[in-house]
């Protein structure tokens, strides 16, 4: 199985939650990826099992600029095939927490097989990081971490 | 005198022998010339053009049905009103001048102007506290409510935790005080707004004064940006001054912080005591989850107990209830999917 991680993250709390994602992914699947939105391979995207996406929210709820060429990807791919999931952190003092995560979780669940979404506020605290087990199996065919 | 405590130059307003990249936030090397293109912390371009985009003002936002309602409010909710009204006000005329004052001395040209976009948006807060108050009651009536602001001892105790550090940079701009200045900016705009906030928010729950929260929606949406620059600001400033990310300078944060806290329930016991409807204990868990934000987005752990917004209420008004008239920078590419949630077969943890 091959699996890739792909984040943006500015003040590290996104890159965090990636982290525990990958740490937890890691124990189980050899071929795993993990890369910055902008360093993404186009060209080996459709290579993978599964995607997990994580992103901040910027603007009223917007995508991060730099997300928006990854969104346009999906979207004119359709890799229904593709098993997808999406976290992200975000400020629930705004209006659409986490807005972005549902962006992509709209588009993504026509698309492709979306499995689980996850959102956190801010850097992840202990109760988010619980989730991540449970979040890192939705996202596998088999449960093995929860 | 060791670096931490020694002042810093204001600089010159251009020094064509630096670089126009800074190589420093503080006692860095800059030219005074800003080329967005080229700065050291390019995330810094799109925060200001978000501020930017943020643009609005006082007299877009049309009193007329908050000046029906308002003969309609009850003695004490009008009381309370008018006192959270020119406290907060109060705080915002100390930010504007404080924030430029610190441009001075920040060597990084994209953080100045950042400073300085910041500054106009608490002229525009300062301003809008105005507007309400002139729209509402009489000059007399105003004056005497500035006066009863400035008197007030517990407004004065906690504005005073501000003022003292705010002061003491002012006399001496060393690295330590600016530090010192920025955790209390995390207290001014990120905690002792809230009590007033959740006041205005709580006579929006009773569809009372919604303009007024309008306008509260957008000072807080603002006050928000500054808490996450200023918070960026204090860990660019530790990281690239190990000499100030000591162990005494992280519990000064925790310590200062838990300060403000204490104050921002002392206040919240005073004003909203007579408001029906806010709970205080809800109040003091609420300030609580707000400051273990403030302590995460500074890098730091939660000092508080770790417990889910209690007062969820408190927040921001959508883009529609702003009823937003001004072209978005930013417009967004409209999107075509439906809505989907958990009903439609995968989980949302
Ligand atoms: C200008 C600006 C706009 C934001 N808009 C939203 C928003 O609409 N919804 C939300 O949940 N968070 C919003 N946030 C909060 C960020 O998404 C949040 O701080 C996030 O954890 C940052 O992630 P990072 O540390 O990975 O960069 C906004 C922050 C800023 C500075």
């Amino acid at each position: 199985m091959k699996a890739c991680i792909i984040y943006s993250s500015v003040t590290g709390n996104t890159y965090q939650l990636a982290q525990e994602v990958y740490d937890t992914l890691s124990a189980s699947i050899e071929d795993l990826d993990y890369v910055h939105v902008d360093e993404i391979d186009y060209d080996q995207l459709l290579n993978y099992d599964f995607i997990a996406i994580g992103t901040y929210t910027w603007g009223s709820g917007d995508l991060p600029m730099e997300m928006e060429p990854l969104f346009d990807w999906f979207e004119e791919q359709s890799p229904k095939h593709l098993r997808t999931a999406v976290f992200g952190t975000g400020d629930s003092f705004y209006p659409n927490f986490c807005g972005a995560v549902d962006l992509f979780r709209d588009m993504l669940y026509v698309k492709t097989t979306l499995t689980v979404t996850l959102k956190v506020e801010l850097m992840p605290q202990s109760h988010d990081i619980k989730k991540v087990p449970t979040f890192c199996d939705r996202l596998m065919p088999e449960p093995v971490y929860s | 005198m060791s670096f931490t405590d020694t002042p810093l130059s204001r600089i010159k307003l251009l020094n064509p022998t630096y670089p126009n990249k800074a190589t420093g936030v503080i006692n860095g090397q800059n030219s005074g010339l800003l080329n967005w293109n080229d700065i050291a912390y390019p995330q810094m371009y799109d925060l200001y053009q978000t501020l930017l985009s943020n643009f609005w003002k006082a007299q877009e936002i049309n009193m007329q049905d908050d000046i029906k309602q308002w003969d309609y409010l009850t003695e004490t909710e009008k009381d309370v009103f008018l006192r959270i009204n020119t406290q907060l006000a109060s705080l915002d005329s100390l930010q504007t001048p404080t924030m430029t004052q610190v441009m001075d001395y920040v060597t990084d040209s994209s953080f100045k102007a950042i400073f300085a976009v910041i500054s106009q948006q608490e002229a525009v807060h300062n301003e809008s506290y105005s507007y309400i108050l002139s729209s509402l009651v009489p000059l007399a009536e105003q004056n005497k409510r500035f006066d009863q602001a400035k008197e007030d001892p517990v407004v004065q105790k906690r504005n005073q935790l501000i003022l003292d550090h705010y002061e003491a940079f002012r006399e001496e701009p060393t690295p330590q005080k600016l530090y010192e200045l920025a955790i209390n900016s995390i207290n001014l705009e990120g905690i002792y707004f809230y009590a007033g906030f959740a006041f205005f928010y709580h006579l929006a729950r009773q569809q009372k004064m919604l303009k007024t929260s309008t306008m509260i929606s957008y000072i807080q949406r603002d006050e928000m940006q500054h808490a996450y620059f200023i918070s960026q600001f204090i860990r660019i400033l530790l990281t690239e001054n190990p000499e100030l990310n000591t162990d005494e300078n992280i519990q000064y944060a925790y310590d200062t912080i838990d300060r403000a806290v204490q104050l921002e329930k002392e206040w919240a016991n005073y004003i909203l005591e007579d408001i029906e409807g806010i709970d205080l204990e809800e109040f003091h868990h609420y300030v609580e989850y707000l400051a273990n934000k403030r302590f995460r987005q500074i890098g730091l752990d939660n000092y508080y107990p770790e417990r889910d917004n209690p007062m969820a209420w408190i927040h921001v008004f959508s883009d529609e209830m702003m009823n937003e008239t001004k072209s978005d920078f930013f417009e967004q590419k409209s999107r075509t999917y439906t809505k989907v949630s958990s009903s439609n077969g995968f989980d949302e943890l």
